[in-house]
């Protein structure tokens, strides 16, 4: 059953295409890989899975309903988009005291999720002097608070250290066992290869495929089909094996 | 709804800006009163402080937290824009006009107490003044109170203009310094241009509320009173500000609140 669910999603920034027909689903209990080059219209869809940018066409939803119509999002939504949305004067553990309160979370989740991204020794320090690495797990503690089923990360482990990368991929997959859906965009392709059990390629906003990691790579290597997928790698010249096959 | 005004209220308790304004506008009411009240006199620039216009001259001297108070409600809605954080505060709350409210609502709060700071200061040291001299005190405990409810209202009030402007704005730095123009340079030049039109003006008439007379509100402590209409009464006024909170953040419900936060 899928749980996120975009059709026919269409977005113009002026005269720019950002997205084009958009249309893909992620079900439970999987984590999907959301590959793209850079300006293949990732963000743009991710955030409109979010309620944040309206689509000029298609519906994007999250077990059947918009974001903005789900009765309790955080609860439901677990999501990481940006590193740098935290204001810089306030503590890490300030932060998730006003998300949790605002998610209407269990304040005792707070000392958990802090514990969780390995941050219980700077929770009082202030964000402004945090790493992209020590934000992005914020982040993540941030999209954890409120125990989603549902994740969208918008490349999670920028930043990360090969330990923290370990410890996400450990956590998205466990997730995933649990039986949520996970939805994840990156450009850490070997590591992808690792996470997912699905990928959802787009380029120039339109979709390239959503295919099995096993059947879309059958052997090859994720960066090699990626990059023969996609138009940044014809700018590059790399092509594909041709005995690879490729489910469009 | 009250959740939501609670985390707008957490939002300024954990924030240090909110500290800073705060001692900003106490120490600019603390300065302004003292110049004043050291300048009164018979002959000098302002009237004694054993009458009324002279008293009144100092323990109104704190419109400059009203001023701050209507920056802090700017700060609050067009910050969530500079530090990227509006993207938090929609994934949990999506219903952005609820936010909005709620911003205006806490601000509401935070300019009532701008408002006690721009009055308990003054206040203090109009009469610490009047003691020291041996004064009878020339202003009556009715007015006292005027001024004081007239200053919690003012800032409440103005706060919640500062609220829309920065949910229209949504730059910083462009709706604070705006926040300052319009308030110190804009409002005396079209309010001594055209008198009649100077009660209408929206921080002109929040601090008539605050016991100012018209014209003297952009620097201070007013020393005379100007030629022209008179200031408007306490709850039109307060009408007249409260409308304008609402019709910018209804303006801004409809239009910057609605586009797409795509950072």
């Amino acid at each position: 059953m899928a749980i996120i669910e975009a059709i026919g999603l269409t977005k113009r920034f002026g005269s720019v295409l950002a997205v084009d027909h958009l249309s893909f689903e992620v079900e439970r209990g999987s984590v999907v890989a959301f590959l793209g080059p850079n300006g293949a219209g990732k963000t743009t869809t991710l955030r409109m899975l979010l309620g944040l940018v309206k689509p000029d066409e298609g519906t994007a939803t999250i077990r059947g309903l918009a974001y903005q119509d789900l009765p309790q999002p955080a609860h439901e939504v677990g999501a990481v988009l940006d590193a740098a949305g935290f204001y810089p004067g306030r503590t890490a553990r300030s932060h998730l005291r006003v998300q949790a309160m605002a998610s209407r979370s269990d304040p005792a989740r707070i000392d958990d999720v802090l514990a969780l991204v390995d941050l219980t020794d700077a929770a009082d320090r202030r964000v402004a002097g945090f790493s992209l690495g020590m934000r992005q797990r914020l982040g993540l503690a941030t999209a954890l608070l409120a125990d989603p089923e549902v994740l969208i990360l918008d490349e999670p482990a920028n930043g990360l250290d090969p330990e923290g990368v370990r410890w996400l991929r450990d956590l998205l997959r466990a997730m995933a066992a649990d039986g949520a859906a996970v939805l994840i965009s990156s450009h850490i392709l070997a590591e992808v290869a690792q996470t997912a059990d699905e990928v959802v390629i787009l380029d120039h906003g339109r979709l390239i495929t959503q295919s099995r990691m096993g059947e879309l790579t059958a052997g090859a290597a994720l960066e090699d089909v990626f990059l023969d997928l996609t138009s940044a790698g014809r700018s590059h010249g790399t092509s594909l094996d041709d005995d690879t096959e490729v489910q469009r | 709804m009250i959740t939501l005004i609670r985390v707008e209220l957490l939002k300024l308790r954990t924030a240090r800006m909110t500290y800073g304004l705060l001692a900003a506008a106490a120490g600019l009411s603390a300065l302004f009163c003292t110049l004043e009240a050291a300048r009164s006199g018979v002959g000098k620039p302002v009237a004694p402080l054993y009458t009324a216009a002279g008293l009144n001259s100092v323990i109104t001297g704190g419109v400059w937290s009203l001023m701050f108070a209507m920056a802090l409600g700017a700060i609050m809605s067009s910050g969530e824009f500079r530090h990227s954080t509006a993207t938090f505060t929609y994934l949990v709350t999506p219903r952005r006009g609820r936010v909005l409210a709620a911003k205006a609502t806490a601000a509401a709060c935070a300019g009532m107490v701008f408002g006690l700071i721009g009055w308990l200061i003054p206040t203090g040291v109009g009469l610490a003044f009047v003691a020291s001299r041996g004064y009878h005190v020339a202003v009556t405990d009715a007015t006292m109170a005027r001024y004081a409810a007239g200053h919690l209202v003012a800032g409440a009030l103005l706060a919640a203009v500062g609220v829309g402007l920065g949910a229209l704005i949504r730059s910083q730095l462009a709706v604070v310094i705006g926040v300052f123009v319009w308030s110190i340079v804009i409002e005396s030049l079209v309010g001594g241009l055209f008198t009649s039109v100077r009660p209408y003006l929206p921080y002109t008439a929040a601090t008539t509320l605050a016991g100012t007379p018209l014209g003297g509100a952009a620097f201070g402590a007013a020393r005379t009173v100007a030629s022209g209409a008179g200031p408007l009464p306490f709850a039109g006024a307060a009408a007249l500000v409260a409308a304008v909170a609402a019709a910018l953040a209804l303006i801004a419900a409809r239009t910057t609140v609605r586009r797409d936060i795509t950072q």
